[in-house]
């Protein structure tokens, strides 16, 4: 009786629904204990990882995963796709930038005021946005971002941003980020621990706020908004800081990526670098947290390995239409799917 | 005792007039029915007195305050619930956790007997998308009685139901009605449901009342056997 | 401000209508902003650029609607009509995939260096049009694009594949019931939509310089178009489009780094005022 019409809430077969009930404190105790597991083991990676670009590519895959399963988070809480999350990273990235170039600040604090610029962007956008949902919500992201890209490049902006030219950082040589000169940063062993240790407090982070109760209440504002408003529930609320934590993990990446990189180009701003982060994002597949990871690694992966004769984007374009038509819920979705169904045939 | 009120209620869309002027009052412990042929405006009415859609000209009030445009949040906060007529759930969640979770905004204190009431005690683990149409539309009723409401507005509640299932269901919102003293509003398409369950009927035809009173006078309204029951009555 | 500008204003307005009205018809009809649209553009733009080299521009002008709907006929049978019953959102991002492929296929066929068309010859002049001299194949486009909206709203009004159109926009599943060929009324809109954003792209040609990026650089203001002037509504995009481009025009000429984000100011205010656009019924 029930009849599905097509949405545009992308969860129904995208996201696997996560199982909930009793034990939910054991297991988030259980969770965070294999958090911390996987926080150790990682700071080992250099150690197995000895090839220097090799290893700057792990990094960088470390780096984008924090702006993925920003993006992530809020398709699976709340079934909305961003396009707009380059802008919390592009301007966490420009924080860092300006702070440190032109204003002499240490890159310790000034990641700190990226992070916080990032963030603030959230907020701004978000107020306007998370009325919408579907392709409003899609449109006006994307709309929002590459009005700040736009902005960015204005010949007006140049001693801030450097305009087309983007800004290459600089700071003094004492200066360090928490004990890193600026060519240890630049250094991805050195820098290694810094993006781990970021990666996996942000996604534990984001974990057990999807587990609380705020994730309950998204989980309902995601699946019927309209009968949360009647059950009493405000939706704006939730929404919003959905959004902005969701930003606010974005422009982690960004500030970090701005130190590891020593320079900020206006194209991480624009739809590009979302874009790309969402495509990732989607063939890892959104059920699962790790889902955003894995794709980022494998888009690093395949970006430095497939890109010959500039036909990535051939390629990516052909994998996304591929994942999407064959296999909804992407790479990890997939396997979800594949392990219930092994479970069900056992019983 | 009045303790919900609708005075002249009006909803135009353009130049199409759905509702025009139809007052209603209702009291505690009684079911208010409201029937009416299609497109006699009854979802309009339902949703202009619940917040959903602002009506164009009247008022309605809630324990003497005009309440007109306040926002349906701010109105379940106070006591006034409703339910849909399109079955309107949380799908991906279990029916206890959708359950717990409009508990917890709403301060219910027995939860468990609502779910009992309403025979949800069997299924409340399950996926609330997965189980049978006619228990999600309870699912539907439970959310709307969390929380002590005062007055429960119910848009076609057996709609799709088949017959037995939809005695039940009037069964149980005339039970809830008089247990909690619970002032209930009951739009339905069933008319023979309606004059078994209600104390007092409405009955709309073209965004007007045609005749309002106890079920019998209703019954015997001359109006309202020529436009609506006809010899069915 | 001259009327030389506001005359450019207009020329970028019509190509924005034509543009945007297909879209606005698949996204009524299929309920899916197809990201594709700008990628049509721009295959009609360099099959233009083949076509008029070797057979002249008018040929071109013929060759690159019929071709494009045939690309857009392949979409719906490739796309659209098998997915139809997956979330919008996901139809959306297949289209923002073949968008990327497409970026890429134009330059392994055409190159990635920028290409120019010439105007037929007896448009390549200027014609004194009240009281200036201005471009004649910007007035020519101008003229083509208007008659195409016209013939547009002409068809849509009065034949009954227009009120079958209509009706399926409005409510496909009701329309089905009514006994409407959702799926032929679909592939003829999704034909329609491409044929005109093909034919965009060939009027623009002459116009423009044609870059592999020059799809998706449009496509952004495209969609705001079609969002500004109501999902699914063809006039309302029309308006929008024409709107859009006399607005940003003359905006360049005061202040070129405040027209740069008068497309996204756009959106978002009429967004905010009305969420569902200036034309829009439904909610996205």
């Amino acid at each position: 009786m029930t009849t599905t019409a097509p949405t545009d809430d992308v969860t129904e077969t995208m996201v696997a629904v996560p199982p909930a009930g009793p034990g939910r404190w054991k297991g988030t105790l259980v969770g965070l204990g294999i958090a911390l597991a996987v926080l150790l083991a990682g700071l080992a990676v250099p150690y197995v990882v000895t090839d220097t670009y090799r290893m700057s590519l792990v990094v960088d895959a470390t780096i984008l995963s924090l702006l993925a399963i920003g993006i992530g988070f809020l398709a699976r809480h709340l079934g909305i796709i961003s396009l707009g999350h380059g802008a919390f990273f592009g301007a966490a990235a420009y924080g860092v930038g300006i702070a440190t170039t032109n204003w002499g600040w240490s890159p310790t604090t000034a990641v700190g005021f990226g992070i916080l610029v990032g963030t603030g962007i959230a907020l701004v956008m978000g107020l306007l946005v998370v009325r919408a949902s579907g392709f409003g919500f899609l449109m006006l992201t994307l709309a929002l971002s590459q009005a700040l890209y736009a902005l960015s490049v204005q010949t007006s902006a140049r001693p801030l941003t450097g305009a087309h030219d983007g800004k290459l950082l600089s700071y003094d040589r004492d200066q360090t980020f928490l004990g890193l000169g600026q060519a240890d940063v630049m250094n991805p062993g050195l820098f290694w621990p810094m993006a781990w240790v970021a990666l996996t407090v942000c996604a534990t982070l984001l974990w057990v706020v999807g587990r609380s109760r705020f994730g309950t209440t998204l989980e309902g504002i995601r699946e019927n908004e309209e009968r949360m408003r009647f059950s009493g529930y405000g939706t704006f609320g939730p929404r919003l800081v959905a959004f902005v934590l969701s930003g606010a993990v974005a422009s982690v990446g960004g500030a970090l990526f701005a130190i590891n990189a020593g320079y900020v180009s206006p194209d991480i701003l624009g739809f590009s670098k979302a874009g790309d982060s969402l495509i990732a994002a989607l063939i890892g597949g959104f059920g699962l947290l790790v889902g955003p990871i894995v794709g980022t690694f494998l888009f690093v992966y395949a970006q430095a390995n497939f890109n010959f004769g500039g036909n990535l984007h051939l390629f990516t374009g052909m994998t996304l239409i591929l994942v999407l038509v064959f296999m909804p819920g992407g790479i990890t979705g997939t396997f979800q799917k594949l392990y219930h169904r092994m479970r069900k045939g056992r019983r | 005792m009045t303790i919900f009120e609708g005075r002249g209620l009006t909803v135009r869309y353009g130049a199409h007039v759905a509702l025009e002027g139809v007052d209603i009052a209702l009291e505690p412990g009684v079911v208010h029915g409201v029937i009416g042929p299609n497109g006699a405006g009854k979802s309009t009415f339902i949703d202009a007195l619940s917040g959903r859609k602002r009506p164009s000209a009247g008022t309605v009030t809630f324990e003497g305050a005009d309440i007109t445009r306040r926002s349906v949040r701010w109105r379940r906060g106070k006591g006034l619930s409703r339910s849909f007529q399109r079955t309107s759930v949380f799908g991906s969640m279990t029916v206890g956790d959708q359950l717990e979770m409009v508990a917890r905004r709403n301060d219910e204190q027995d939860l468990d007997e609502i779910v009992s009431t309403l025979g949800l005690d069997a299924i409340r683990h399950q996926v609330c998308s997965e189980i049978a149409y006619g228990t999600q539309r309870s699912v539907d009723l439970a959310i709307a009685l969390i929380g002590r409401p005062k007055v429960v507005l119910l848009d076609e509640p057996c709609a799709g139901l088949v017959h037995d299932e939809s005695v039940r269901m009037l069964q149980h919102v005339r039970d809830v009605c008089k247990d909690r003293d619970v002032a209930a509003l009951l739009v339905e398409h069933d008319v023979e449901g309606v004059f078994r369950t209600c104390d007092v009927i409405t009955v709309l035809d073209l965004g007007k009342v045609l005749a309002s009173g106890a079920p019998d006078e209703v019954r015997a309204d001359e109006n309202v056997i020529r436009a609506y029951l006809g010899s069915a009555a | 401000m001259n009327a030389a500008q506001l005359l450019n204003g207009v020329a970028l307005g019509s190509l924005l209508m034509v543009l945007s009205s297909g879209l606005a018809m698949i996204y009524g009809l299929r309920g899916v902003a197809n990201f594709a649209h700008g990628a049509l553009y721009m295959a009609g733009a360099y099959i233009a650029y083949s076509v008029s080299d070797r057979a002249g521009f008018w040929l071109a002008l013929l060759v690159v609607p019929l071709a494009l709907a045939v690309l857009g006929v392949v979409l719906e049978l490739a796309f659209f009509r098998p997915l139809q019953h997956r979330s919008h959102i996901e139809l959306g991002l297949i289209t923002f995939g073949l968008a990327l492929m497409a970026e890429r296929l134009v330059v392994l066929i055409w190159g990635e260096s920028t290409l120019r068309v010439n105007p037929p010859e007896f448009l390549q002049g200027t014609t004194s049009f009240v009281g200036i001299e201005y471009p004649s194949y910007r007035l020519a486009i101008i003229v083509i694009a208007v008659l195409l909206a016209a013939a547009l709203i002409v068809w849509l009004r009065s034949t009954s594949i227009g009120l079958h159109i209509r009706a399926a926009s409005q409510d496909i599943e009701t329309a089905a019931i009514m006994g409407i060929n959702v799926d032929r009324v679909s592939l003829v809109v999704v034909a329609v939509g491409a044929a005109l954003a093909g034919l965009a792209g060939a009027l623009a040609a002459p116009y423009i310089a044609l870059d592999p990026g020059m799809g998706n650089a449009f496509l952004i203001t495209v969609l705001i178009v079609v969002v500004v002037g109501g999902i699914g509504s063809i006039a309302g995009a029309m308006i929008a489009g024409m709107g859009l481009g006399i607005i940003q025009t003359v905006t360049t000429v005061w202040s070129p780094s405040l027209a740069v984000v008068v497309p996204y100011a756009a959106l978002t205010i009429v967004l905010l005022w009305r969420p569902t656009g200036l034309a829009g019924k439904r909610v996205s």
